[in-house]
């Protein structure tokens, strides 16, 4: 009975010492494996832009917007010229390829393509199927919320108005915050293309769980795509009835 | 600790391999553990089907 007693003891205590470990390693281990990761691209990532630059193309023009963003509405001159959709080659697996600012949480992550497991340890990553940040569409980042440097910690304190931007070889893109909302881990809409230019950000919800997504959609604002962006969202094909 | 090592099949070597094969896999299970562990705290914030 004692020795019974005895051994069960010893294996809670192991037990224990066991998730503390984990807890040690999950919440401030992973932390240094990033924060690693993050240097070493920040240091690289001033490359990757000068390479990416040469193989910036222009691959559509449209009719510019009738109305001018951020003033009462009203058309621009008749001799406006056409609005200019720039693309940036597609980012290798696993590479940084931008680096966003979100003052509101004082945060600067350098971003990577991709969301697998790896990719993600390194920083917040962009998910492949969708636009690249500063493109018409929806750009897609994922990020950890609080292991793996926790990159998108603070997330929930960001408002409807909060800027965000991204730096890629294009440009800075610069993003308002819309919207927020808590959806299920499997609410694939919230990756939908939409027709604009807008960021959606995810992550865990709540902190220290995977029960849920807490999503930040923002809408290009400025940047290179802004005018294109713009108009595309209001462009109706002259076939179109 | 000591009987235990005693009590494996074959010469000195053969035990001392077992034990080094054993606690490789200990560590690999320790790690997939730890993997699958951490997904519980946050998996990254991926949306999607398989999530």
């Amino acid at each position: 009975m004692t020795r019974t007693l005895k051994a069960t003891g010893w294996i809670m205590i192991g037990l224990g010492v066991l998730i503390l470990v984990f807890l040690g390693y999950q919440l401030v281990g992973t932390n240094f494996l990033t924060a690693r990761s993050q240097d070493l691209a920040q240091q690289t990532i001033e490359d990757h832009f000068v390479a990416a630059q040469e193989e910036i193309e222009v691959v559509d023009t449209l009719p510019p917007p009738t109305v001018e963003p951020g003033t009462p509405e009203g058309p621009l001159p008749e001799d406006e010229p056409p609005v200019v959709h720039y693309s940036e080659p597609i980012p290798e697996a696993g590479l940084a390829f931008g680096v966003m600012t979100i003052p509101r949480i004082d945060t600067e992550l350098v971003l990577f393509e991709g969301v697998d497991r790896a990719t993600l340890k390194k920083g917040p990553g962009h998910m492949p199927w969708t636009a690249l940040p500063g493109q018409p569409g929806n750009a897609v980042v994922s990020g950890h919320r609080t292991t793996y440097g926790a990159p998108f910690f603070d997330l929930d304190l960001l408002e409807p108005g909060d800027e965000i931007s991204v730096e890629t070889a294009l440009g800075i893109h610069t993003y308002v915050v819309r919207d927020a909302l808590i959806v299920a881990p499997t609410a694939v809409e919230v990756t939908d293309p939409k027709r604009g230019a807008w960021l959606t950000l995810t992550t865990c919800n709540p902190k220290f769980s995977a029960r849920e997504r807490l999503i930040i959609s923002a809408e290009l604002v400025d940047g290179p795509n802004f005018a294109y962006a713009l108009a595309e969202k209001e462009f109706v094909p002259a076939d179109a009835s | 600790m000591r009987r235990l090592f005693a009590r494996l099949p074959g010469p000195l070597p053969v035990r001392v391999l077992i034990v080094f094969v054993a606690l490789a896999a200990a560590l690999v299970a320790f790690f997939f553990l730890f993997e699958w562990a951490g997904d519980l705290l946050d998996s990254g914030g991926v949306v999607g089907p398989g999530q």
